[in-house]
């Protein structure tokens, strides 16, 4: 992150030393006590502030300006102002609430001098105060969260669904243009087409940054929920790279799912959460302290999160029971299972198999359909499993995908055929993306 | 700006009617808010005439810019303060469930004329009939020749909007922002469709409007030839069907 240099080049100016700031200072916590005195580890502390308050400062921003661009600049001079003052005044009791107005008066500010100069600001000073009329108009009955304001901006239906995710990524989560990129394994050129795109619908069209009225929330609920999940996936398994989890994004994911939870305790929305929360849990036990994938039925059960299972299962249950769940809350119920087997010996493998075939009624997928024949393959035995996954990849719909071939290998490795196993695996690594996947693909294959 | 499209087949005398009377209600309504410009109804399209200047030449040929099976039965200009507002407005009007009202946003542009909507019946163009022009260009030709021949091209159409509005002939004009910040609003089986885009795609599409009197339709075609995108897009010219009751409300909303 550029910021980071700055801030070290300025300390090191400053002849600061890198401390103990870090340990005080908790992302959940949205202010902290000054108990360390001040020449320590600042540049650390905003770099940590950055990472865990940019987004809900952008966001307040676009609620007050009422524009992307100008509250993505004024976020930016806002932290670049932090860096000049902290050291001097101090670092503020409520750094958030010190940045989004550090930010604020920035952006007037630049408005003020650019107006003299250019015909298109009064468009954008009367946007300002538009915006901010709306927003208090409001404020009273909706929950005061701007990101998730901004969500549904960024997934409004009058936003096409290939511009409303990398949309939200950049701009609710901060991702950048390449990782999202990277994520849909698209050209960095068409997200960032496509994320331009979006934000001139937003300010031309007149997208307003507001949470929808309760008569309008259902109908917006749907490509909101996409959406969250898109960020959890990415969050969960990263496409490429490095390391396979990226807890931050999963978490930010969850919470934007518990505030969609209370804000409309839909059963849909329940059953995301639940999703999320259930895959969550097992994130502990998924990988090793080197970062190679462990399979499900090779964790260490021990490990997984009781506490998100509890709750998971919770939402589940009462998704379930009101008969009007959807995908979402069936992929949770599949989860909770596997959840509450403590030994993979004791998985429900003929509820599973039940499952996806709920799952698949509601949403025809051939992704869906190896999941199946792959419980298949547990419930009556690898041969099973195999004829439904060769017809599957005949089809032609998953030869690109590295997780058929994968599964595949795998039940020929348990039947004993050995040169299928193997070509499978190399079919698997040749498709597989990301280090772990190939590593444990490559592990497996030395194995035979 | 919201346009229009329904099939023109599809509507009995009975449902043309009673379309009128509700849009004529939407209208009282957005006016009592202080949001209403102008609205009217077309004449059908059979009517319509598209003009382009090639190498100086006037090309003219019958019927609409490019033939569609729903056809542009009508518009809306509205001050509402965000898209979900217009949207909703869209969505109750009733070509929205046969056919599409498409969303475009105005793009604001200095040094036009003030808008003469309110004040039709003192202009010295009083007795004369009034025609839409509806503006056609390619985006990405203007893209391509740059920023200095779009604004060149911008004054000319404003140039063009005072010499009208000195002759008592102007009504309105405005460009629109790019396609792209198109929203469609269909209604089907009650239920609100969005699509992010125009109603339809085309290499060239709609960029702007004109709202003037004139004579007769040979003034009309006269004056759109002289807009400069007639040179390199098209202007299709539409007679405007004036209603009664919309004096009133136009007046209504300025006082």
């Amino acid at each position: 992150m550029q910021l980071t240099h700055v801030h070290r080049f300025i300390y090191r100016c400053l002849g600061l030393e890198l401390g103990a700031w870090r340990d005080n200072y908790s992302a959940d916590e949205t202010s902290f006590c000054l108990a360390q005195p001040m020449t320590d580890d600042l540049p650390v502390v905003i770099d940590s502030i950055y990472r865990t308050e940019s987004r809900r400062v952008f966001a307040t921003l676009v609620r007050l300006l009422g524009d992307f661009d100008v509250a993505e600049e004024a976020m930016h001079e806002a932290f670049a102002s932090a860096v000049e003052k902290w050291p001097v005044e101090g670092i503020p009791e409520n750094p958030r609430a010190w940045l989004v107005s550090a930010g604020r008066f920035k952006a007037i500010d630049a408005n003020r001098r650019k107006g003299r100069f250019q015909e298109l600001q009064p468009e954008i000073a009367g946007r300002f105060d538009q915006v901010a009329n709306i927003n208090a108009a409001r404020a009273g009955e909706e929950i005061e969260d701007d990101r998730l304001r901004l969500i549904f901006t960024c997934c409004h239906p009058a936003i096409d669904p290939s511009v409303q995710v990398p949309l939200t990524l950049r701009e609710v989560c901060g991702l950048t243009t390449e990782e999202i990129a990277r994520a849909f394994l698209a050209s960095t050129a068409t997200m960032a087409q496509r994320i331009v795109r979006g934000k001139a619908k937003i300010r031309d069209a007149g997208i307003p940054f507001v949470i929808p009225t309760a008569e309008e929330l259902p109908d917006r609920v749907d490509s909101v929920l996409t959406v969250i999940y898109l960020v959890f996936n990415e969050g969960y398994s990263a496409t490429s790279g490095e390391s396979v989890t990226r807890g931050d994004l999963s978490g930010e994911a969850i919470r934007l799912g518990r505030l969609l939870v209370q804000l409309l305790p839909d059963p849909e929305v329940m059953g995301l959460l639940a999703l999320m929360l259930l895959q969550e849990s097992r994130r502990p036990a998924r990988t090793t302290p080197a970062g190679d994938v462990i399979l499900l039925e090779e964790q260490n059960r021990q490990l997984w999160n009781r506490e998100q299972i509890q709750e998971g299962q919770a939402f589940v249950e009462r998704a379930l029971a009101t008969h009007r769940f959807g995908v979402y809350s069936v992929q949770a119920a599949i989860a909770a299972v596997h959840a509450s087997a403590v030994q993979p010996a004791e998985t429900d493998w003929r509820q599973i198999v039940a499952l996806y075939d709920a799952l698949l009624s509601l949403n025809p997928s051939p992704v869906i359909e190896l999941n199946r024949a792959v419980a298949v393959a547990m419930r009556d035995g690898p041969e099973s499993g195999l004829v439904l996954i060769d017809a599957i990849l005949k089809r032609g719909d998953l030869n690109e995908y590295h997780l058929a071939h994968a599964s595949r290998a795998d039940l020929c490795r348990r039947l004993g055929r050995t040169t299928e196993a193997r070509s499978a695996y190399e079919n698997a690594l040749a498709l597989a993306k990301q280090e772990p996947e190939r590593r444990f693909l490559l592990n497996r294959l030395t194995q035979i | 700006m919201l346009l229009i499209y329904s099939p023109e087949s599809s509507w009995t005398e009975d449902e043309s009617n009673s379309c009128r009377e509700a849009a004529m209600g939407i209208c009282q309504e957005i006016a009592a808010k202080g949001q209403f410009r102008s609205a009217s109804p077309l004449y059908p399209v059979a009517t319509a005439r598209t003009v382009r200047v090639r190498n100086g030449k006037q090309l003219i040929t019958d019927g609409p810019f490019a033939e569609t099976t729903e056809q542009l039965g009508g518009y809306f200009i509205i001050d509402v303060p965000n898209l979900d507002e217009a949207i909703a407005i869209a969505g109750r009007l009733p070509p929205a469930a046969k056919g599409t009202v498409e969303i475009r946003p105005l793009f604001h542009l200095e040094n036009l004329p003030p808008e003469r909507l309110t004040q039709r019946e003192s202009l010295a163009g009083a007795n004369d009939l009034q025609y839409m022009f509806l503006c056609y260009d390619d985006e990405a030709a203007w893209k391509q020749a740059g920023q200095d021949a779009l604004h060149a091209a911008m004054q000319e159409a404003v140039e063009l909007t005072l010499e009208l509005d000195r002759q008592g002939k102007y009504l309105s004009a405005s460009p629109l922002h790019p396609v792209a910040t198109a929203t469609s609003v269909q209604v089907r089986d009650g239920k609100k469709r969005l699509t992010d885009g125009p109603f339809a795609e085309t290499r060239e599409v709609l960029g702007g409007y004109y709202l003037i009197l004139a004579r007769d339709d040979d003034e009309a075609l006269e004056i759109a030839a002289r807009h400069s995108g007639a040179r390199v897009g098209a202007v299709e010219v539409r007679r405007i069907v004036e209603m009664p009751g919309m004096k009133s409300i136009s007046g209504g909303a300025v006082s």
